[in-house]
């Protein structure tokens, strides 16, 4: 590794400087935006503002994420953009990854019992709790719901499009919107014979196997429940989750 | 650089994720993760933050204790020593709201009852003009004020406060007065110091909320923690003043924890003095978080900040209130 850094002439402290300011950038910004994900154009910008050696952003940020781990025990994950279904061209080409649609965030590496017990702030339960609830909707759905059906679901559990003094949420709306620039889900407008509808998908991060796998277990859990099954009068999800999961 | 095992990146996800712990709850993670009690095992403790605080050099963090001045009850923090770009952006609040957080504390600082608190109407009151970044001209000021300053108006900044006292940056005391958070003593180290805050005369610490010596003109002033501390351990002798030799009534205490607080609770210096890097790291660059040249303010959780929820109402026990449009 020093090798490479002596190649492009750059001193050990120059180097260091820089890894540490990509690394508090990520932290704060994380912290900021509530956990949405970062562009990699951010982090390079933070080399390239004064330094032009071109293999230096890579080699930089790579060590960056080593420390991230090493450090703070966090996983800085890739991530790249999805577009919406409808959107994307033949599978092959979206699969390319382009440099461009890079974006990272940090996750940590504990194991999830632990991060519960003493990690997690349980402050913020009700939006992980909010998240887990749309997801799954979502994910049984077949992975895209209309707009409309999203908050019909939702206002079975007192959750309103229109409220803005929810006791729990707040703004009800804008909690869903964090959900899109977290890039758990993305938005499409999409015309139908109706005229405009706006779509839901799932996305990048809701996709990753983690999710899905826990999603599914829990979701199985869930439908064991015979009075649970009688209390929820979802027909169509019902079909399109013994699709799903069968 | 040393890589720290899993137990290490517990304890500093947990205070990055919940903010500043209480000492009890950071001993709960401690022990959780190594199965000793920091107050039967300090060396191993103190060792294991010394081991932290080493590794979190590298980005300029800080792992270390502070005293709510309050209650004085510990509380453990990692907090950022060096205010810089990257630092300036981990802040949710706007530039209207950190200049109206900047005027609470500076009202609270210059109390001059050595309260540490001011009342929610003084704090409503304060005024941003002040807050704006030294150069401009005095005059005419209310002209160059930005537009998000002129319309943050009352009702802006009592959801600011709560919003201030929830994310714990302010406190609501006992005595339903407006006081410093936990988090704003953690940070505003370095800032206490350049603005001249006089220290307590035990602990060196800024005295936001202290007692004064009995004898005018006298400026030395201690904690009340510390004067327990100090003296309630002699028996015979009474307390007086280290700079007058005054006699010093000991305050009332409204929590006996204090004494048996005494014997767990860790000498915050000797987490950075054990290490001469640390200590110079601190001394040298603890600039505080809000500087002068740029209104910023830093946290560090990780997790989504909830919306607003409870918005706690300060009990107004039928004081009147001068209401500004």
């Amino acid at each position: 590794m020093e090798e490479e850094y002596s190649q492009l002439d750059i001193s050990i402290q120059e180097k260091d400087k820089l890894v540490a300011e990509v690394i508090r950038y990520v932290l704060f910004k994380t912290h900021q935006s509530s956990g949405c994900p970062i562009r990699r154009e951010e982090l390079t910008q933070i080399v390239t503002k004064n330094y032009h050696q071109r293999s230096l952003p890579s080699l930089v940020i790579n060590e960056a994420r080593e420390k991230l781990s090493s450090i703070f025990g966090f996983d800085m994950k890739e991530l790249n953009r999805m577009r919406p279904s409808s959107n994307r061209p033949a599978a092959r080409a979206s699969q390319q990854s382009n440099a461009d649609a890079k974006s990272y965030v940090i996750i940590s590496k504990l194991p999830a019992d632990q991060y519960t017990k003493y990690v997690e702030n349980k402050e913020a339960s009700h939006l992980t709790g909010f998240a887990f609830v749309v997801i799954g909707i979502i994910h049984l759905a077949g992975g895209k719901l209309s707009e409309e059906n999203i908050w019909h679901q939702l206002k079975k559990l007192g959750i309103s499009e229109s409220d803005e003094r929810n006791p729990i949420f707040g703004n009800c709306k804008q909690t869903l919107d964090m959900l899109v620039q977290q890039r758990y889900l993305q938005k499409e407008k999409v015309t139908g014979p109706e005229g405009n509808i706006v779509m839901y998908e799932l996305a990048e991060r809701a996709l990753d196997e983690s999710i899905s796998a826990e999603l599914k277990k829990y979701i199985s859990q869930v439908w064991d429940n015979e009075e649970i099954k009688l209390l929820f009068n979802l027909h169509t999800v019902l079909f399109q989750s013994l699709k799903y999961l069968y | 650089m040393t890589s720290l095992t899993w137990r290490y990146h517990t304890l500093i996800q947990a205070l990055l994720s919940r903010g500043p712990l209480k000492e009890e709850e950071f001993h709960e993670v401690f022990i959780g993760v190594s199965g000793k009690n920091p107050v039967r095992h300090q060396k191993v403790f103190n060792e294991a933050l010394l081991r932290i605080n080493n590794a979190l050099a590298y980005v300029q963090f800080e792992l270390r204790a502070c005293r709510n001045q309050y209650d004085g009850k510990v509380y453990y923090g990692v907090v950022n020593n060096v205010a810089d770009e990257q630092s300036k952006l981990g802040t949710k609040y706007s530039a209207p709201q950190i200049a109206f957080y900047k005027g609470v504390i500076d009202a609270i600082i210059n109390d001059v009852g050595l309260e540490g608190a001011i009342s929610n109407i003084d704090a409503l009151n304060v005024r941003l003009e002040n807050q704006i970044v030294l150069g401009q001209a005095s005059q005419d000021s209310t002209a160059k004020l930005p537009t998000a300053f002129k319309l943050f108006n009352m009702s802006q900044k009592e959801k600011t406060l709560q919003e201030l006292i929830k994310d714990r940056w302010l406190c609501q005391t006992s005595s339903d007065k407006i006081g410093l958070g936990i988090r704003s003593f953690f940070d505003l180290r370095g800032w206490f110091r350049t603005n001249e805050v006089p220290s307590c005369d035990v602990c060196n610490e800024a005295g936001v909320k202290a007692s004064v010596c009995p004898k005018e003109g006298c400026p030395v002033r201690i904690h009340d923690y510390c004067l327990k501390e100090k003296f309630s351990k002699r028996t015979g002798t009474g307390a007086s003043c280290s700079g007058c030799g005054t006699e010093w009534p000991l305050p009332e205490y409204e929590s006996e924890e204090i004494d048996e607080n005494n014997t767990t609770s860790p000498d915050e210096s000797q987490i950075a003095s054990a290490n001469p890097v640390l200590r110079d790291l601190r001394n040298a660059k603890t600039e505080k978080f809000d500087s002068s040249q740029d209104a910023s303010q830093r946290k560090r959780r990780r997790i989504c900040k909830p919306e607003p929820a409870e918005m706690v109402e300060a009990p107004r026990r039928g004081r009147p209130r001068a209401r500004k449009a």
